[in-house]
C-alpha cells in the first residue's frame, strides 16, 4: 500500500475552457453568461484570491486592461482549485494555457515548417508541419506554466507533455527521409522515422524535461496518443521514451488512449523509466465487453508498474456512478493481483465535456475510489 | 509502354475552403457561400488535372466525407455510426452500420459525384468502395456472413456500374485497401472474386480498377492476380517494387507512386525506372500511375506540388497511345 492509501486519484489532460477565459483572452468584455460563470465559480471555490484584481477587471468589463496572460493565470488557478475541490490527489492546471498538444511544442523547435491543414474527419482539420531540417530546441517549454502551478497547487502537481513519438507521427518527415538512399519505401520510411523520433527525444524533449525537473517538477506524464496508430512501431515509442528520459530523475508516466494495448505488448514494457501506464479503459468497457481484461496481459508479462486506471469515459455525458467506478477498480485489482499499484483517473482529458459534467464525473471517481478502498480495508462492511 | 495517370482518391481542400467549412460549422458563413467555394475549388482541381495531362479526371471529390458515406447515407439498410480510425492514419470515417441486407438507391451515387465530372463523364474516374473493404469496415448487424455480404455488395456495385455506364462513365475505381492489409483467404477470397466478377459483368467494355494501399501487397498477389478487373493498384510506399509478382496475363498494374504520408516530393526519374523495371519483368498491358494513399492526407499546397510527378514520369516513360 502506498503512503497515500489505496487508489489515489489524478487528472489526465485538458478541460474545457470557461467562456470567461475565452472572451477575456480575446480582450472582449464578458457577457452576462460569462460574468455569471466567473462569479459563481469564484463564489464556490474562492480561487481568485491572489488574482482578485484580474477577476475584478474582468467583471468590470476591463478585459483589455488585464491582457491575455493575466486571464490565463486566472484560468490556471481556477482549474487547480476545481480539481482540488473534486478531491484529486494529483492535479494540474487543466492545460488552461494550451490550445492543443502538437502545434505549441513544435513552435518551440527549429527545423519545422507548417504545411497547412489536413482533414481529420468531416469538416474538422488540424495543422501539420514537416520536419525540413535537423530538430533543435529553441527553448524549453511549459516551464513558466509549471512554475505557476507549483506556486499555487495544494495537491501534488503532475505535468503532461506530448511525447516524441506522437510529435513525429503527427508531422511529415522530409529531412530524415530525404537522407535515405533510393526509393522511399517502407524500410526507408521506418529508418527515417526512427532517426526523427530519437532526435526529437534527445534534442527537444529531454532538455525540456531536464529544465522542468530543475524547476521542481517531480511527476511528468508523457503523452503518446499516437502509440497505437502503427502497432509495428511500438519499439520506436519505447526508443523515444527512453532517449527522452534516460538519466533524468523524476517519476515518469506514459499516457496512451484508444489503442489496442495488446498489440503494443510486450515491446512497450521496455520503456525503462516509465513508472506508470496511464491508459484509457472505461470507453471500451460495457456489459458485452470487459474493458479491463487487457490488464491481465501486464500480469502475464510480469510487469509490476503502477497503472493509471481510466474509470471515466470522456466521450459520454452520462456520469458514472460511484458504484460503477468502485466495481471497475475492484475488477482491475483482481486482474493485476495488486490493488496498491492502481491510481484512478479519467480515460483521457475531459475537454469534450462541459465543466459541469466533468466535475460530476470527477466527484464520482473520487467517491468510487473511496468506496473501493473501504471495501478492501474493511471487507466485512 | 502504355501509361495512364490519374488521382486515386480525394484531393485536399484548399485553405480558403478549409476556413469556409469551419466557418459554416460555427455559423459564421452561409451554405450558399461555401457551395460557391466548393464549385470553384472543384474547377481548380479539374484544371490542375487537365494541365498535368492526367488520363482520368476526378475534380477532387472535395465534398466526400469518407469512402462510404455516399452509400451509407442513401442506400436502405444502413445508418451512419461513430467515428472510427481509418487504418494507420490520423483520419477517421463514420462507420456504416448495416442493419439489414442493403438495398441500392438508384441514382444516389451519381447525384453525389462532383459536378464537373458529371458534366463530362467520358474521362471521369468514379471512385467507389471495394466490396471487401466495405464489408470489413462496416458494423454488420444484418445477420449475413461476411463472405455473403462481400458478394452481395459486389452485385450491388455491379448494378451501380451498369447505371453509370448508361450515363456515360467508363472508368471505375474500387478502393479496397483491406485486400492487402488483411488478405482474404478461403471462402472470403472466393467471395471477393465473385464480387468483382459481378462488377465485371456490368462493365460493358469499361475499365475497372481495384486500388490497394496501407500494407505490403506482396502476400496478396496470388489473389490480386486472379481478380477479374482491368487494373490492380498497389502502393509502392508499402510494397517493394522488386517483390511485385512477375505473373503475366493478369490485370494491368497500377502503381501508387506518390506517398501521401510525406511532403517530400518523389523523383520522376526513380518512378520511371521502377515502371520500366516492372514492365520488363511482368509485361503488363498498361501501367497506371497515381498516388498510393489518398492525397488528402496532405495539405493542399504540398499535394499540388507532389502530383506534378505524375506528368513528369509519364513524359520520361513516353505516352504510349490513347486511352
Amino acid at each position: 500500500m502506498t503512503a497515500r492509501g489505496l487508489f489515489p486519484s489524478q487528472e489526465i489532460g485538458s478541460l474545457a475552457k470557461p467562456r470567461w477565459q475565452l472572451l477575456g483572452q480575446r480582450g472582449e468584455p464578458l457577457d452576462e453568461r460569462a460574468r455569471g460563470e466567473l462569479s459563481t465559480a469564484d463564489g464556490h471555490l474562492g480561487f481568485a484570491g491572489p488574482l482578485a484584481g484580474v477577476r475584478d477587471a474582468l467583471l468590470d468589463g476591463r478585459s483589455r486592461e488585464v491582457g491575455a496572460e493575466g486571464v490565463r493565470d486566472l484560468a490556471a488557478l481556477y482549474f487547480l482549485r476545481y480539481l482540488e475541490d473534486a478531491g484529486l490527489d494529483r492535479v494540474y492546471d487543466g492545460e488552461a494555457r494550451r490550445i492543443e498538444m502538437y502545434e505549441y511544442p513544435i513552435r518551440q523547435m527549429h527545423g519545422f515548417s507548417f504545411q497547412g491543414h489536413v482533414r481529420s474527419f468531416d469538416s474538422k482539420y488540424y495543422l501539420k508541419a514537416a520536419v525540413t531540417e535537423e530538430v533543435r530546441l529553441e527553448r524549453p517549454y511549459h516551464v513558466e506554466e509549471f512554475d505557476f502551478v507549483r506556486t499555487h497547487a495544494r495537491g501534488e502537481p503532475k505535468l503532461p507533455i506530448t511525447g516524441p513519438y506522437t510529435l513525429a507521427d503527427w508531422s511529415y518527415n522530409e529531412h530524415y527521409l530525404a537522407r535515405q538512399p533510393g526509393w522511399k519505401g517502407r524500410a526507408a520510411r521506418r529508418t527515417a522515422q526512427r532517426e526523427f523520433v530519437v532526435d526529437l527525444a534527445r534534442r527537444a524533449i529531454r532538455p525540456t524535461l531536464a529544465a522542468l525537473i530543475e524547476h521542481g517538477c517531480r511527476v511528468i506524464q508523457i503523452d503518446e496518443p499516437a502509440a497505437g496508430t502503427h502497432p509495428d512501431e511500438a519499439d520506436l515509442v519505447v526508443e523515444g521514451f527512453n532517449a527522452a528520459t534516460d538519466g533524468l530523475d523524476a517519476e515518469f508516466t506514459m499516457h496512451i488512449c484508444f489503442s489496442n494495448y495488446r498489440d503494443l505488448l510486450p515491446t512497450l514494457l521496455e520503456a525503462k523509466r516509465c513508472r506508470q501506464w496511464a491508459w484509457e479503459f472505461a470507453n471500451r468497457d460495457s456489459p458485452e465487453h470487459d474493458g479491463y481484461e487487457v490488464l491481465k496481459a501486464l500480469r502475464e508479462y510480469g510487469d509490476t508498474r503502477e497503472v493509471g486506471l481510466g474509470v471515466l469515459d470522456v466521450h459520454r455525458d452520462a456520469v458514472e456512478t460511484p458504484e460503477r467506478v468502485a466495481e471497475r477498480i475492484g475488477r482491475a485489482s483482481k486482474y493485476l493481483g495488486d490493488p496498491s499499484r492502481i491510481w484512478v483517473n479519467p480515460d483521457c482529458g475531459l475537454r469534450t465535456r462541459s465543466l459541469e459534467v466533468a466535475r460530476a464525473k470527477l466527484g464520482a471517481m473520487v467517491e468510487g475510489a473511496r468506496r473501493a478502498r473501504a471495501a478492501i480495508e474493511n471487507p466485512r462492511r | 509502354m502504355l501509361v495512364r495517370t490519374g488521382l486515386t482518391g480525394p484531393f485536399p481542400r484548399s485553405e480558403p475552403l478549409v476556413a469556409a467549412t469551419r466557418d459554416l460549422d460555427r455559423g459564421r458563413t452561409t451554405p450558399e457561400a461555401v457551395e460557391a467555394l466548393y464549385a470553384s475549388a472543384e474547377r481548380e482541381v479539374l484544371a490542375l488535372e487537365e494541365r498535368l495531362g492526367l488520363d482520368t479526371l476526378s475534380a477532387g471529390y472535395l465534398r466526400s466525407p469518407d469512402l462510404f458515406r455516399a452509400i451509407a447515407e442513401t442506400w436502405e439498410g444502413f445508418t451512419v455510426g461513430s467515428l472510427t480510425r481509418w487504418f494507420e492514419t490520423n483520419t477517421f470515417y463514420r462507420q456504416p452500420i448495416l442493419h439489414a441486407p442493403p438495398v441500392r438507391a438508384a441514382g444516389a451515387i451519381l447525384a453525389r459525384l462532383p459536378a464537373p465530372i458529371r458534366a463530362a463523364p467520358a474521362r471521369a474516374r468514379v471512385i467507389l468502395p471495394g466490396p471487401y473493404t466495405f464489408a470489413g469496415m462496416l458494423e454488420n448487424r444484418s445477420g449475413e456472413t461476411e463472405p455473403a455480404l462481400v458478394h452481395r455488395l459486389g452485385r450491388l456495385l455491379g448494378e451501380e456500374v451498369r447505371d453509370l455506364r448508361g450515363a456515360g462513365f467508363s472508368t471505375f475505381q474500387f478502393t479496397d485497401p483491406l485486400l492487402v492489409i488483411r488478405p482474404p483467404e478461403g471462402p472470403r477470397a472466393e467471395a471477393v472474386v465473385a464480387g468483382y466478377r459481378a462488377v465485371a459483368s456490368a462493365l460493358n467494355g469499361g475499365t475497372s480498377i481495384a486500388w490497394t494501399y496501407g500494407a505490403d501487397a506482396t502476400p496478396a498477389f496470388p489473389l490480386l492476380d486472379r481478380l477479374p478487373v482491368s487494373v490492380v493498384g498497389v502502393d509502392l510506399a508499402d510494397t517493394d517494387p522488386d517483390r511485385i509478382s512477375e505473373a503475366r496475363g493478369g490485370p494491368a498494374l497500377g502503381l501508387g507512386v506518390i506517398d501521401s504520408r510525406t511532403t517530400l516530393a518523389e523523383d520522376p526519374e526513380e518512378v520511371a525506372r521502377i515502371a520500366r523495371s516492372l514492365e520488363n519483368r511482368r509485361r503488363p498491358a498498361s501501367v497506371w500511375l497515381g498516388p498510393g494513399m489518398p492525397l488528402d492526407l496532405l495539405p493542399y499546397e504540398p499535394a499540388t506540388r507532389k502530383v506534378e510527378v505524375l506528368a513528369a514520369a509519364r513524359k520520361l516513360l513516353g505516352d504510349g497511345g490513347s486511352p
